[in-house]
């Protein structure tokens, strides 16, 4: 790690000011800290070398906790994994989400890693995470990983990135239909999930279209009545790997009936991948073994494998083929 | 280059105090190793990967190498080297023997500071959970049956020292 | 004293001579009455590791202690145009930098040297730092600039042998001469075969990722240096760094008390072991230099990949009429002189064959140098020898078992001499088929997408015999304690209690009254590396040795003690034994304060092994398993093992090095592989990060099945080595299992979820193509 000053805000306002602040000598600006998990990691390998980290943790306003009213639950960004695993109510009304936490890492990271910072994490692509690679999601010229070892790379091609998004919650809250509450600079603003996250772009090398003056303060789930929902993952070992397909399923079923239907990929590409195709054909359905294999078939519809990932492909039907079979039965 | 930038913290470790004077970019392992001489945790791979520098702060399990050093001042942190009551081992070590729940030991601070810490959260875990509250310590001796069996010996043994205490 | 006689031997360099140390003692039965070795027992240095306060290479605090980083090279293949140190040596902190343009040239591998002029491996060291702290040694390193004028280079063994393909050293990328043998007819064996197997299998670089990296702490004081170094070779280390540095050998001093995990990697001196010593004296300072994570896995060895095409003829009946092998393995960029991985042996040695030709060679690629890992050379064999067997067995429809008994083999094939415990492969069979229950019928599986299967593979291996010479010295302090002195090392695998039991059983001492030190070249006699399970079977007989001199002494002064000829005395659990006369016995305390302040004391050396008989070691499991054929997963292992290591001397320890070996072998069987991208020769998982080592959660349920039936010819304690054996035969068992289970064939390892997902969707696709 390069050296960097530490600062300690005691309001989110100070902590946006200093976040938009370059005073001199820091010509790379700052970096927040929270669970560190992600952040920490980067600046070990010089990815990333902020002149400031800005210690959230103890902003008395940034929450902490999880709250239920009659619109949903309100995730503070601060809340960690282990919460959200254990969290009576998001065990019980939103079992994705807590299904996707308790899966992801180990308990030591969970006790550690906030929801905020897991949503923000960087890619776990081994091209970008090498010091020696200037890939392009490093402001390279090239994305090394397409002509290269691609097996644990996107199989939708939708940004001149293939590395895959590595949060396993951030697929359940896609599924589930969560918003993301924002506060920077020019105040607060929040939006769904889906508008969260964007593919990088030239312009915007990034996985999320926060801006440098923003922080996360919350996550927000709507209500949950009605609705079931599950997370699979299969990784390359029983535990404690990122996943190489993650599917999380959402469905609301009146008497064999699909009234809705959100389904989410994680491990498939730059984002969260939301199969919309497979959520038309599956609402206003009648659930059956032979919907569900459509559903899985659309949910890959357009799918386009690298060398060597196409089995993402069956990975992932066989996947959201158990969820929906899960979900209904 | 620009003069180092050291900040004054005060960690408190196995119920001591220590201020010491620290670069921010000190991880909490370091500062255990290297300003307090604590070198129980193992720095193997110093990215969160392993779990052989997992400690116990304010109750939870962490990784040390993924916490910076100034970040712990206002929080509570027990280490291996906290466990015993002068010559008497905590139950959770006294079984990691009993059960051989090591080869090396490089990764058994560790993974003895996860079984301490589900203890203190549960004292009467079932076998999933035991398994669960280690899935972030790698062994790569493989002694993975032995740890379990150690975890389950140490809540027996610590359910009946409490009996006897009582 | 012992007789001692000189003897010529055939060394590397010409005739040398061997010295032939009778050991004074005969061989415990294998029925003898024994009352500690054999017996359950933790391990001595629990207390310490569960403390936090054993203490490893890098837990040494020194008064002024500096802390290194090295540089290396980010290029798989360049030359070093330029390297300036001057703002590194400028930056705070920094008390020391090294490189090519300021040490001496220090010889090192084959031709090279310390810090060479052209790097050959993402990796390779160029220069290193010494700083008051980590964190200020890495800012130094940013600070070294070196100019690199990039060259092509290889990655992988095909590119290696390539036409056209760029060379990694001057004379081109073949490593060494290629190793070759024959006997018999192979060619005639294969055409006069009634069935032939002919398959490729290909094996993946495996990472040692011993949790403590390679590393050292150096010292100096005056002239005489000190390493506390992470490693299995103490006394090689002192040889080798007080070569290179050109200093002797009493002035060095290796010190390891404990190691956090060798696996092979750590037998020989690296680079970091001369880099830590040489800043150190330019710093005049004590100097702490461990590898991090990524280091470790680039530059300080890895299991060689191989390429081995197996050919197989046997009769109906399933003798083996021929066996041929061509091998291709990749040492990496330089032969570490530890890398003895001979992928050849077991093709030679495992089953009766009249007829068998092995070709073996090596390919320098632009890659870290291999070095022996956990039973080198074997572990990548096996997975090509068990599967092709299971292949015959299966084209001959006869159980796997039943076959390999078919063409068991009593002697050692190369030598034409008999094994020692011939018995010892036939009883792992037994033991292992009968506690897996091979051959009754597979349970149902656990879901409706699930597969069930079970596989066998067997093994032999050349390690476990013991590598004499080794010493050891014994003191009986006039309480009746006693300490065990040897220079040999504890790498984790309980060394110091295996030891300890010998030396209690023969001593006829509690274990408790025995203190046993190790670890330290300047206080032990000279013992050899721990590689190649050795250390039990080389140490053991050396304390043994040296206790029966002990024990013969204090019997004598018992004698004079009690007025009683010393034949009609014994020893046993710490007091002195009257034959025919129970009330008369006394404390070995009450003998040994009759002298004090006299001690006793003996020295044991190890002599060699016999010379008309071949020790090995044998072992076989069984797997069952299940595969899921939606999602390729590979779950619900179950793995019987059995193992000849001769004598058992403490069931604890064994049975920890055959769960242990077995898990690694997990690991290598579906997910441990070193990722190379070959357009930039990058190893791409170089961390624990995506270099997946099984976690708890992967353990397979396992059962030893303990042999233990006592090799008396082996050694005097009858106990062989038990370390590497199992890691072998783990993954073509799982492979095996797979192929039951699905009837796909992986022949290129790992097992990795994405290979089993991809396999099955051809398999699918291929079963849907040939419907009518």
């Amino acid at each position: 790690m390069k050296p960097f000053d530490f600062a300690r805000p005691e309001t989110i306002e100070d902590a946006v000011a200093m976040l938009d602040a370059r005073p001199a000598g820091h010509a790379n600006g700052s970096a927040l800290l929270a669970g560190g998990t992600d952040l920490l990691t980067l600046m070990k390998a010089d990815l990333s070398a902020p002149d400031r980290l800005i210690d959230i943790k103890r902003l008395a306003e940034l929450d902490n906790r999880i709250e239920e009213d009659e619109e949903g639950l309100t995730i503070g960004a601060l809340v960690t994994l282990a919460q959200l695993e254990e969290d009576p109510r998001v065990t019980a009304l939103y079992p994705a989400l807590a299904e996707a936490s308790s899966l992801a890492a180990t308990p030591q990271l969970r006790h550690m890693a906030t929801i905020g910072g897991n949503l923000l994490q960087r890619p776990r692509c081994w091209y970008f995470r090498n010091p020696h690679v200037h890939c392009w999601l490093k402001g390279g010229d090239e994305c090394q990983a397409r002509q290269g070892e691609n097996q644990r790379h996107a199989i939708f091609d939708i940004s001149p990135c293939v590395a895959v998004h590595p949060s396993d919650p951030a697929t359940a809250l896609l599924a589930l239909d969560a918003t993301v509450r924002l506060r920077g600079a020019a105040g607060e603003r929040e939006l769904p999930i889906a508008d969260f996250f964007a593919p990088p772009t030239a312009e915007r090398c990034t996985e999320t279209i926060i801006r440098g003056d923003e922080l996360i303060v919350a996550v927000r789930l709507p209500a949950a009545q009605g609705w079931r929902s599950t997370y699979l993952k299969a990784m390359d070992r029983k535990v404690w790997a990122f996943a190489l397909v993650g599917v999380a399923a959402a469905l609301r079923v009146d008497e064999g009936r699909v009234i809705d239907a959100r389904l989410a990929l994680g491990g498939v590409a730059p984002i969260p991948w939301r199969a919309e195709a497979a959520e038309r054909l599956l609402a206003g359905s009648d659930i059956s073994a032979e919907v569900i294999s459509h559903a899985a078939e659309a949910a890959l519809d357009g799918a386009q494998p690298l060398a060597k990932n196409a089995y993402k492909i069956l990975l992932a039907k066989a996947l959201v083929r158990r969820a929906l079979m899960a979900l209904s039965g | 280059m620009e003069p180092s930038r050291h900040l004054p913290v005060t960690l408190s470790v196995n119920g001591s105090q220590y201020p010491i004077l620290i670069e921010p970019r000190r991880t909490l392992l370091d500062a255990l190793r290297h300003d307090l001489g604590l070198t129980g945790a193992k720095k193997v791979c110093d990215m969160g990967d392993c779990g052989a520098c997992t400690v116990i702060v304010d109750g939870k399990a962490m990784y040390a190498c993924l916490l910076l050093a100034v970040d712990c001042d206002d929080r509570e942190i027990t280490t291996i080297e906290g466990l015993a009551t002068g010559n008497e081992l905590d139950p959770v070590q006294e079984a990691f023997i009993r059960a051989d729940a090591f080869q090396c030991g490089f990764c058994t601070s560790g993974q003895i500071m996860s079984l301490r810490a589900l203890l203190d959260a549960n004292p009467e875990p079932d076998d999933d959970q035991i398994l669960r509250a280690v899935t972030g310590n790698l062994c790569r001796c493989g002694a993975y049956p032995n740890i379990l069996k150690a975890g389950r010996l140490a809540a027996d043994l610590q359910a009946q020292a409490a009996s006897n205490g009582q | 004293m012992p007789e001692i006689r000189v003897k010529p031997k055939q060394g590397e360099n010409g005739t040398e001579l061997e010295l032939i140390e009778d050991e004074g003692v005969r061989a415990w039965a294998p029925d003898a009455d024994l009352q500690i070795v054999g017996q359950p027992h933790p391990r001595l240095e629990g207390r310490e590791k569960v403390t936090g306060r054993a203490r490893y290479a890098s837990d040494v605090r020194l008064p002024g202690q500096l802390y290194a980083r090295v540089l290396r090279s980010p290029y798989p293949h360049a030359r070093i145009v330029s390297v300036d140190i001057g703002k590194a040596e400028q930056a705070p902190g920094v008390r020391a930098v090294i490189h090519a343009g300021n040490v001496p040239r220090i010889p090192w591998y084959e031709e090279g040297v310390l810090f060479e002029s052209t790097v050959r491996f993402v990796g390779d060291e160029i220069a290193a730092v010494a700083a008051e702290s980590e964190e200020q040694a890495e800012d130094a390193l940013r600070l070294i600039e070196v100019e690199y004028e990039p060259l092509p280079f290889v990655s992988t063994i095909e590119e290696a042998l390539a036409p056209d393909a760029p060379w990694v050293h001057d004379d081109g990328n073949i490593a060494g001469e290629p190793k070759t043998y024959e006997r018999g007819d192979p060619d005639a064996g294969l055409r006069d075969a009634d069935v032939t197997i002919d398959a490729a299998y290909s094996t993946a670089s495996a990472l040692h990722n011993a949790f403590e990296s390679h590393g050292c702490t150096t010292f100096w004081d005056g002239d005489s240096l000190t390493l506390w170094d992470s490693t299995q070779a103490i006394f090689v280390i002192r040889e080798q760094v007080a070569e290179k540095l050109g200093l002797p050998e009493h002035r060095v001093r290796v010190v390891k008390h404990h190691m956090g995990g060798g696996f092979g990697a750590k037998q020989i001196a690296w680079k970091h072991d001369v880099i830590a010593s040489l800043l150190s004296r330019q710093a005049g300072r004590p100097v702490q230099l461990m590898l991090d994570r990524e280091a470790e896995n680039l530059a300080a060895g890895n299991r060689n990949p191989t390429r081995q095409r197996v050919r197989l003829g046997a009769r109906r009946d399933g003798t083996l009429t021929a066996i041929v092998a061509d091998i291709h393995q990749a040492s990496g960029a330089y032969r570490t002189g530890g890398e003895a991985s001979n992928v050849s042996g077991t093709y030679q040695t495992l089953y009766n064959c009249p007829n068998v030709r092995t070709e073996q060679v090596a390919v320098y690629t632009n890659t870290g140098p291999a070095v022996a890992f956990r039973a080198p050379g074997h572990v990548e064999a096996a997975f090509a020898l068990e599967q092709a067997m299971d292949e015959l067995a299966r084209t001959l429809e006869m159980d796997p078992v039943k076959l390999r008994r078919q063409n068991y083999s009593e002697v050692d094939q190369l030598e034409g001499k008999p094994f020692t415990l011939p018995e010892g492969l036939r009883l792992s069979y037994d033991r292992v088929a009968d506690a897996f229950g091979w051959g009754a019928e597979k349970p149902p599986p656990s879901s409706e997408s699930k597969r069930r299967g079970v596989g066998f593979a067997a093994h032999d291996w050349s390690g476990g015999t013991g590598h004499p010479p080794g010493y050891a010295w014994i003191e009986l302090n006039a309480d009746g304690t006693a300490d065990v002195i040897t220079g040999t090392q504890d790498i984790g695998t309980g060394t110091r209690t295996g030891l300890a039991q010998v030396a209690a059983e023969e001593l006829g001492l509690p274990l408790d009254c025995i203190a046993f030190r190790l670890g330290d070249t300047a206080t032990g006699p000279y013992s050899p590396v721990s590689s190649g399970s050795a250390t039990q079977a080389t140490i053991g007989p050396a304390v043994r040795a040296a206790a029966a001199e002990v024990k013969a002494q204090l019997l004598e002064v018992a004698s004079s003690v009690l007025e009683v000829g010393a034949d009609r005395l014994s020893v046993r659990a710490g007091r002195i034994l009257v034959d025919g006369d129970e009330e008369r016995s006394i404390a070995v305390s009450a003998v040994t304060e009759k002298i004090r302040p006299h001690t006793l004391q003996g020295r044991g050396a190890r002599g060699p092994n016999p010379e008309d008989k071949t020790i090995r070691t044998f072992g076989a499991q069984c797997v069952e398993l299940e595969v899921d054929i939606e999602t390729g997963e590979i779950d619900r292992l179950r793995i019987a093992a059995a193992h000849d290591c001769g004598r058992i001397v403490n069931p604890t320890l064994v049975d920890s090095q055959v769960v242990g070996g077995i898990t690694q072998g997990v690991g290598f069987a579906l997910t441990e592989e070193r990722t190379v991208d070959p357009r930039l020769g990058l190893v791409l998982n170089a961390n624990l990060e995506e270099y997946h080592v099984p976690t708890v959660a992967d353990a397979p349920a396992i059962e030893h099945a303990r042999v233990g039936v006592p090799d008396s010819e082996a050694n005097s304690t009858g106990a062989k080595g038990i370390g590497e054996p199992p890691l072998i035969p783990t993954a073509p068992a799982i492979a095996n299992a797979v192929y039951d289970a699905i009837g796909i064939r992986f022949r290129e390892g790992p097992l990795s979820r994405a290979r089993v997902v991809a396999a099955l969707a051809e398999q699918r696709a291929q079963g849907e193509g040939s419907r009518p």
